[in-house]
């Protein structure tokens, strides 16, 4: 009895994995193939798994230049990709700055009108961009902001910060009180036992959330389609630059896609270790 | 003369009032055993005195000053939880380290220190452990040494011997109350179990009903209990209760429980129609022999123990009391045969209508 | 530092907050702008009609749609990813070598913006040259027609939705399966208590504020989509698939109807607002029940 079940669990666990596999990495798979394709290659009808790869995509993404039919066209995708990076990143610096101190105290603290400023924040999410984008462009506009880092940056916490102080807050309260008493008891300030003790065991929930915050941001096409002109444009709008009337180059924007991933991927690898633990085993007696 | 002094203290959570009207005095280097059945609020006691949370009402003194307004690290009071709150981060050595390193003190000093009060607990060999690495009582102990390692003026320790095995938890309390000494710390140590109070404490203070019913020495708490909660929690099998009735003539006072009768000269009972006799188990004595003024009882249930046998025993008119003999004593016991009990009158407590004692 | 107690709390909350009430302004102005007749086309024409923008787009039937469409999308978008993002979960939560590797790895989908990973969709499954409908032909199944049929458009955008998304709510689940305190499943353990007890006594509702919260944010998301079904399917065939905010786009940048994109999406707001009200709730019910177990 106990076997067959053992077994059944491992086939159903292979196939799960195998289901997982296939339908989220396979694409990815085959966008990375893509990308070293000529269009002609991937316009094909049946799909070839041997073909001989070119670099032409990355070299022309790389160098600026791209062939169209109707000619050679100017693009400037590194600069969106490091365009994307000073978004992204102060996006989440800031968000991090403002986002986890508010997290803690709503986490710890019942103060009059406490869940109403949580509630606020989270509220700034249900306006839809379409709602204030044509407002924003204009005051933007009128104020000089359009087409400044800062302005971006500062409408990306709408995005970011509602998220991390959500997540982060959960993850602060199950941070074991005790532990952070017992830490102001030995004589440390409230500063050096929020640093030192509070932030470090609520890592995982800051890690995770500080990641998702960065691909948001990365991510977000709306904002930085309309309040952005060419030299702070993301690679989001840079990537859809390239279609043209004529043609969409795939095997173009598969290579756009791979190199805008590589940030992402690489924060995604450093950060991995932290979401990792569950610092709170052993610690405490429940 | 007083040092930590409570003054008044209320606090209550929505409905639940856990201190009404509290005030105790602690003498300086004094070891002061707080006791009481779980919920009680010992716990909500140590947090007021640590300054992690605020009381209602009234104030809390050290050393004649007044420390309400003082954040917890700014109070010489040092505290060991019941869960440890070790930071699962850091190893032991360093748990230990954190209130030295608090105060700025050398790291030459610091591994000094840390390394005394190990040895002092017997854990100087699993200092570079993790706290999920440790056992519960390496736990405990960290816990403790972390509180010590500063010689605090005061220290709070929430029942730290809980958690810890058996050969452990009676070294302990015998070389806790030493160490203690040493630094002439002053000392409110929680716990739950009486045998513990009476072993450590020079004073104890049993709270319950939301302030301390008695703060006395324990054995005086022990004969002579304020009320009948606190007599039920002091002892173990618990106090017998029953109800008797009193008739009075002149001082003379005459006492019917049950199939008990007794007679007493204390004025204090005169007006007492209706009250409880307490008698505690192990003064009641069990014979197989009619002695004079022997009451007979019907044997209901035994139960053998380490060192002692529990008797339940019943009157002819169905009230029953729990009576316990020694091992010596159950040997001479035969249980084939009739039961009698005797007791001796000055073991005896009454308490009134309201459940305190009469003096 | 001496800082009054009770006001040390705002200090810590007051500027995320006071950063982001810029926003009011713009917001209000577009409110204002719903309440007028608007339109970019007839200029002159601009001005005061107060709720007839209201009235009008509730009594046309291409909004309900609108309605319906949205919820649906959002509907099967939040509760499949919630299911699906648990099972990887729960599936990935021991760590071995290739679980952390895979952990990594489901981010992928994730980190490509939803408009360019729907274009890229959209290739896969192009029915000439579409990779997906190859691999489909070979077990058989001819001419699906994805995007380009009103019975199966949802299902595509759907998918698409899952396929970008289930990362996002795969992140929190497993962060949050690691953060949970050992103790009570060691409980479990000695009392011998069986598999699947132990999961749905014990873990799921411990996870169920951090289920909560990835559902949040998704249903929030779902319901303001545009990215991924203006790339696929524009909203149709037909209505098919319109939802919110890809309506707003057209009737701004089409038909330059201000006033009425702006008053769809006042009313957009207020369902997003009533829905993150019931969830909000629902998170402070199940925070204070699981500090019981935990």
């Amino acid at each position: 009895m106990i076997s067959s079940s053992n077994t059944l669990t491992k086939i159903f666990k292979f196939l799960a994995y195998f289901f997982i596999i296939m339908f989220f990495l396979f694409p990815i798979l085959w966008i990375f193939m893509m990308s070293f394709m000529t269009n002609d290659e991937i316009l094909r009808k049946v799909p070839t798994i041997i073909f001989s790869p070119t670099f032409e995509n990355y070299i022309a993404l790389l160098k600026g230049k791209i062939n169209t039919p109707a000619g050679v066209m100017d693009v400037f995708y590194m600069q969106n990709i490091l365009n994307s990076f000073i978004l992204s990143s102060c996006s989440v610096l800031l968000t991090l700055i403002l986002g986890i101190p508010a997290a803690y105290a709503f986490a710890r603290y019942k103060f009059k009108g406490g869940e109403d400023i949580a509630f606020t924040i989270l509220s700034f999410k249900f306006a839809p961009a379409l709602l204030i984008i044509i407002p924003l462009n204009l005051y933007f506009t009128k104020l000089g902001l359009y087409d400044s880092y800062f302005a971006l940056v500062w409408v990306y916490q709408l995005i970011t910060l509602p998220l991390l102080l959500w997540i982060v807050r959960g993850y602060f309260e199950d941070v074991s009180e005790d532990i952070e008493h017992a830490y102001r008891l030995d004589g440390h300030s409230w500063f050096k036992s929020f640093w030192k003790i509070s932030i470090p065991l609520a890592r995982p929930g800051i890690a995770a959330s500080s990641l998702i915050c960065f691909i948001f941001a990365w991510n977000n096409f709306v904002f930085a389609l309309i309040l952005g002109s060419s030299s702070i444009q993301p690679v989001t709008v840079g990537a859809l630059s390239f279609i043209t009337a004529s043609a969409i180059p795939y095997g173009l924007i598969a290579a756009g896609i791979v190199l805008s991933v590589i940030p992402t991927l690489t924060l995604a690898l450093i950060i991995q270790k932290y979401l990792v633990e569950g610092l709170s085993l052993g610690a405490v007696k429940g | 003369m007083s040092y930590l002094e409570i003054k008044n203290i209320n606090k209550r959570f929505k409905d639940d009032i856990v201190f009404d009207d509290v005030s105790l005095s602690v003498n300086k280097g004094e070891f002061f055993v707080v006791f009481g059945p779980s919920g009680s609020g010992k716990t909500v006691l140590l947090r007021l005195l640590s300054g992690i949370m605020s009381q209602d009402s009234g104030q809390i003194f050290m050393d004649g000053v007044c420390i309400d307004d003082l954040d917890p690290n700014e109070r010489d009071i040092s505290m060991a939880f019941q869960n440890f709150a070790l930071y699962p981060h850091m190893d032991a050595f360093e748990n230990i380290a954190s209130p030295l390193i608090a105060q700025k003190t050398s790291p030459d000093e610091i591994k000094k220190r840390v390394q005394e009060v190990a040895e002092l607990l017997k854990i100087d060999h699993v200092l570079s452990h993790k706290p999920k690495e440790l056992s519960n009582g390496q736990k405990q102990r960290t816990s403790l040494a972390r509180s010590l390692v500063v010689r605090p003026s005061v220290v709070l320790l929430d029942d730290p011997l809980r958690n810890v095995d058996a050969k452990i938890r009676y070294e302990m309390r015998l070389e806790l109350p030493k160490v203690l000494k040493e630094f002439n710390t002053t000392v409110i140590y929680v716990t739950q179990d009486y045998k513990e109070a009476m072993a450590l404490g020079e004073r104890v203070g049993v709270l319950a009903n939301s302030n301390f019913t008695d703060v006395d020495h324990p054995t005086h708490v022990y004969k002579k209990p304020n009320n009948i909660t606190s007599a039920k929690l002091f002892g173990d099998p618990t106090i017998n209760v029953l109800n008797a009735s009193n008739i009075s003539s002149g001082d003379l006072s005459t006492i019917t429980a049950s199939k008990i009768t007794i007679e007493s000269n204390n004025p204090n009972l005169k007006n007492q129609r209706d009250l409880f006799l307490g008698i505690r188990p192990e003064d009641i004595q069990i014979s197989n022999q009619a002695h004079e003024g022997a009451i007979k009882v019907e044997l209901r249930a035994k139960t053998p123990l380490n060192l002692r046998t529990v008797y339940l025993l019943r009157f002819e008119d169905g009230v029953e009391v729990l009576a316990s003999a020694s091992e010596e004593e159950s040997l001479l016991i035969d249980d084939q045969k009739d039961f009698y009990i005797r007791f001796d009158n000055s073991n005896l407590n009454f308490f009134d209508q309201s459940e305190s004692l009469i003096q | 530092m001496k800082i009054n107690k009770k006001l040390f709390p705002y200090v810590l909350t007051l500027p995320a907050l006071l950063v982001c009430v810029g926003i009011l302004i713009p917001f209000f102005t577009a409110v204002y702008y719903s309440l007028q007749r608007y339109n970019l086309k007839m200029p002159h024409m601009k001005g005061f009609i107060w709720f007839d923008n209201y009235v009008r787009i509730f009594t046309d039937a291409s909004f309900w749609n609108t309605i319906q469409v949205s919820l649906t999308y959002t509907f099967f978008t939040v509760i499949l990813e919630l299911l699906l993002g648990l099972g990887i979960a729960l599936l990935l939560a021991k760590r071995t070598w290739y679980n952390n590797i895979l952990g990594v790895l489901l981010i992928l989908p994730l980190m490509i913006a939803p408009a360019v990973a729907s274009l890229m969709w959209k290739l896969m499954v192009n029915p000439n040259f579409g990779v997906v409908n190859y691999f489909l032909s070979l077990i058989g199944i001819y001419d699906f027609k994805w995007a380009s049929d009103p019975s199966t458009v949802m299902f595509t955008l759907v998918m698409v939705d899952m396929w970008v998304f289930t990362p996002f709510i795969m992140i929190l689940l497993l962060a949050g399966l690691r953060a949970l305190p050992k103790q009570p499943f060691e409980a479990a353990e000695l009392d011998g208590v069986p598999g699947y007890y132990k999961f749905f006594r014990i873990t799921l509702p411990m996870l169920f504020p951090y289920i909560l919260t990835a559902s949040l944010f998704r249903m929030l998301e779902s319901i303001q989509q545009f990215d991924i079904i203006y790339a696929l399917s524009q909203g149709g065939p037909g209505e098919s698939s319109m939802v919110f905010q890809v309506s707003a786009y057209l009737t701004t940048f089409q038909y330059t109807n201000i006033g009425k994109a702006a008053a769809m999406m006042v009313v957009l707001w207020a369902i997003a607002y009533f829905l993150c009200h019931v969830f909000v709730k629902q998170w402070h019910k199940l925070r204070e029940k699981t500090k019981g177990i935990a």
